[in-house]
């Protein structure tokens, strides 16, 4: 009874063993097989008797048999447990992965009888490991900027090690996408992946074609079994390099663009497991990133390169300006236009020191001012190299914010010292002009007043010795003395209305018909005197009032006078020095319907005494001035039954402002012509 | 007693001097006679008599130096005597070279006028 129960127990026991997911055996104390369970015959496809005689040798992976060895001896003679990791051939002679353990079993004397040995299946696992340690070192290699071709011989090396007996190799195409271009696989035939090189890439030509185009995988399981490649010779090709199976997987950009193809080959036909043909997917997606990355690389570098190349060819650098950190990089142009040393690190001390000494205050207050309101700018100073040269740039900064939220200027600085040498010689040119004609329109405008006046002058002093010499007869000749003392009169009202008809020429020609808007007519100003303005070193700064209503009035009689106004303000700052130049132009509503316009200088101000002397004709403060500008302004003014006033600013520098009615009730007219009009005749005249 | 007093012309388009110069010039002792323009002049029986002409230079229609041309043209050899109002001294020496006696700019005193007309009588 006990015996049969031993009996049945010791069978459930060895069903038990034999069916262990596991390759199980028991081992005599210096190795050989005692016992194997049934799992472990089929693995190695051998009896346990066979089995016996082995060595670690016949089963272990060469490569993996130092390592199995040395922890088995390690065991064996320190009686502790044993623990390893290889490759075991399988009975088809396929390598796969197993975690080894091993426990000695004990007599009570402490003398070993056998060692339990189990196997566990960890194929799965190590070749992911695998896999994934060598798709590191290959993104590793893509980040490195290893050249492409190299990267993708590590990744068919990649495959090949994942995939016993294969052959891999990456196919691209060209930019039509109609012929093989790149052919990578450094374990394929040479002479296949030459011939593949320069082959169209159609649907029907191979399976790589086939895979491109339709964007799945293609299996071809025997080459020489499979008729789609007949027609374009490919199955030919195929097999003279001993190529009988081909499993083809498409490599897709990340935007679903086909690139090309990678297949993996074998000699012997057959088809992949699923695990491989994750493989592949995988292997393909790491390619077409390595591929991406390049393209986009070359395209970097040659937008890079064009960028340089612009920035030469425009004399533009770029730069950027961490306000916070104050960190400041520069492209290779703005190094050049800076004539810097590249090793020397960029600070704004560094850029001061270029920076000319006049312009040094004006620029430090821009950056101050910058770095409160974050605001866009555009600023031009000068530089002073070292040889004594001053260059000229203009920058262009646009204002960003970091990923922290912090302000960052990104921006564009130009050498614009030749442009600016040309508009200063045109702009003297046209200055020199404009006084020449000045002085032309003034000497005949002279002229003609002589010629009105001289006329009735010429009366008069002929009819003044007339009448002389009529009183002086004997008898006196009262009635031709009398006549002749009347037309003196008339001669002299006639004079005297040439000079009326003169001053209503300046004060009252306002034709009071367009429809001005003050800031567009203000903007148009500033523009056409930017150069002049820029010359003075003088920073003019608009503040037009959004909601200014046109007013009815003559715009060019305006605009000179706005003119006027902001050259009186230059001129005015011409000696100030160690501060900015700076005009502050703006417009607003004023009481009564009115609009005014005022301009504020820095300058050397206005003593209250003289604020009203200012508008005297030839009064001037300035040693070029005629003085009747100011004058002829609030004449125009005064024509629009507006008003110019001037007065001191709190701080340095004085205001001129001017305020008119939108709507002038009374335009006056006048015209040069009304200059010559018919005397008026006097009776009693001979 | 007319016949005895010389015939001075005034031509000139400024009624100013064309209404007071006459009057002077009968106070000196001449004949005087007005006219608005050079045409007037050329149309009036004054033309051969004229001892002397007082001309403008700028007026409309024919001015001056062309009363001065047309006369030359037709064989009248009268000294001619040009005033302006025009303050550009130089069109004085070009005046002189064609052949004026003197040219007088407005306002001019009485003392240029008679020694103006003075050389132009000599000059007859």
């Amino acid at each position: 009874m006990h015996e049969a129960h031993a009996r049945t127990q010791d069978a459930h026991f060895r069903a038990i063993f034999d069916d262990l997911p596991a390759l199980v055996c028991l081992l005599k104390p210096e190795g050989g097989v005692e016992l194997v369970n049934r799992c472990c015959m089929a693995f190695f496809g051998a009896t346990c008797e066979e089995m016996a005689t082995w060595t670690l040798a016949d089963v272990i992976h060469p490569d993996d048999l130092a390592a199995v060895a040395a922890a088995w001896e390690r065991a064996v003679a320190t009686g502790s447990t044993y623990e390893a990791e290889g490759r075991h051939r399988r009975a088809d002679g396929v390598y796969r992965w197993w975690h080894m353990t091993a426990r000695p079993l004990t007599h009570r004397s402490g003398r070993i009888l056998f060692w339990c040995l189990v196997q566990t299946d960890i194929d799965e696992r190590k070749r992911f490991e695998q896999l994934l340690a060598g798709e590191r070192c290959v993104l590793e290699m893509v980040a490195a900027d290893v050249p492409l071709p190299e990267v993708l011989d590590a990744l068919c090396a990649l495959v090949e090690e994942s995939v016993e007996g294969a052959h891999c190799g990456m196919l691209f195409a060209d930019a039509s996408g109609r012929t093989w271009r790149h052919a990578a696989g450094p374990g394929l035939p040479a002479g296949y992946r030459q011939a593949m090189e320069g082959r169209a890439a159609d649907a029907d030509a191979g399976p790589c074609g086939l895979a491109s185009r339709s964007g799945a995988p293609v299996v071809v399981h025997d080459v020489a079994a499979d008729a789609r490649w007949v027609p374009r010779g490919w199955q030919a090709l195929a097999l003279h390099h001993g190529l009988n199976a081909c499993w083809s997987v498409p490599i897709v950009s990340r935007g679903g663009a086909p690139l090309g193809a990678l297949a993996i080959y074998r000699h012997t036909p057959g088809s992949p497991e699923p695990a491989q043909l994750d493989l592949i997917g995988r292997v393909s997606h790491i390619a077409s990133i390595a591929v991406e990355r390049s393209q986009h690389d070359a395209a970097l570098r040659q937008s890079e390169a064009f960028l340089a190349q612009a920035q030469r060819i425009s004399s533009t650098g770029g730069f950027s300006w961490h306000t916070v950190t104050d960190k400041i990089t520069w492209s290779d142009q703005v190094y050049r236009i800076f004539d810097a040393d590249r090793a020397q690190p960029v600070t704004l001390e560094s850029i001061m020191a270029r920076l000319h000494p006049e312009d040094g205050p004006a620029f430090s207050e821009m950056l101050q001012l910058r770095r409160l309101d974050g605001g866009d700018f555009e600023h031009e100073h000068r530089l002073l190299m070292g040889d004594g040269s001053v260059k000229y740039v203009h920058v262009v900064a646009h204002a960003t914010r970091d990923r922290a939220g912090q302000l960052e200027y990104i921006a564009a600085v130009q050498d614009v010292t030749q442009r600016r040498r040309s508009e200063e010689a045109l702009g003297e040119a046209r200055l020199e002009l404009a006084h020449v004609s000045r002085i032309a329109a003034l000497n005949a405008m002279t002229a003609s007043i002589a010629h009105e006046v001289n006329q009735p002058l010429a009366g008069i002093v002929t009819n003044a010795g007339t009448c002389l010499r009529m009183l002086a007869a004997d008898p006196p000749n009262i009635e031709g003395a009398r006549a002749t003392a009347l037309r003196t009169v008339r001669d002299g009202n006639r004079a005297a209305d040439v000079i009326a008809r003169l001053r209503a020429l300046f004060s009252n020609r306002a034709t009071a018909s367009e429809s001005v808007d003050l800031n567009e007519a203000t903007r148009e100003v500033i523009a056409l005197m930017l150069a002049e303005l820029r010359r003075g070193r003088v920073v003019v700064r608009a503040e037009l009032a959004q909601d200014l209503p046109p007013v009815l009035s003559d715009r060019v009689q305006l605009q000179q006078v706005i003119m006027n106004l902001l050259l009186n303000a230059s001129d005015a700052m011409s000696a100030i020095e160690g501060r900015a130049r700076r005009v502050v132009v703006s417009t607003g509503r004023d009481h009564d319907d009115h609009v005014r316009l005022a301009v504020q200088d820095v300058g050397v101000g206005l003593e209250a005494a003289e604020v009203e002397r200012l508008f005297d004709p030839f009064y001037t403060t300035k040693s070029t001035g005629m003085g009747i500008g100011l004058s002829i302004s609030r004449s125009i003014i005064e024509s629009h039954n507006g008003r110019l006033w001037a007065e001191p600013n709190d701080g340095p520098g004085a205001t001129f402002a001017f305020s008119i009615p939108r709507n002038p009730r009374d335009p006056g007219r006048a015209s040069l012509g009304a200059l010559r009009s018919r005397t008026p005749r006097i009776a009693g005249n001979a | 007693m007319t016949s005895d007093r010389a015939l001075v012309s005034v031509v000139d388009d400024d009624e100013s001097l064309r209404e007071s110069l006459p009057d002077l010039l009968e106070a000196l002792g001449f004949v005087a006679r007005a006219f608005s323009s050079a045409e007037q002049f050329l149309a009036s029986d004054a033309l051969s008599q004229t001892r002397c002409l007082i001309l403008d230079i700028t007026m409309p229609g024919m001015s001056g130096p062309d009363l001065q041309e047309e006369l030359k043209r037709r064989g009248h050899a009268v000294p001619i005597v040009f005033v302006t109002a025009n303050g550009d001294a130089g069109i004085r020496p070009r005046l002189m070279h064609l052949g004026a006696v003197e040219c007088l700019f407005k306002p001019f005193s009485e003392a240029a006028l008679q020694a103006a007309l003075a050389a132009a009588l000599r000059v007859r």
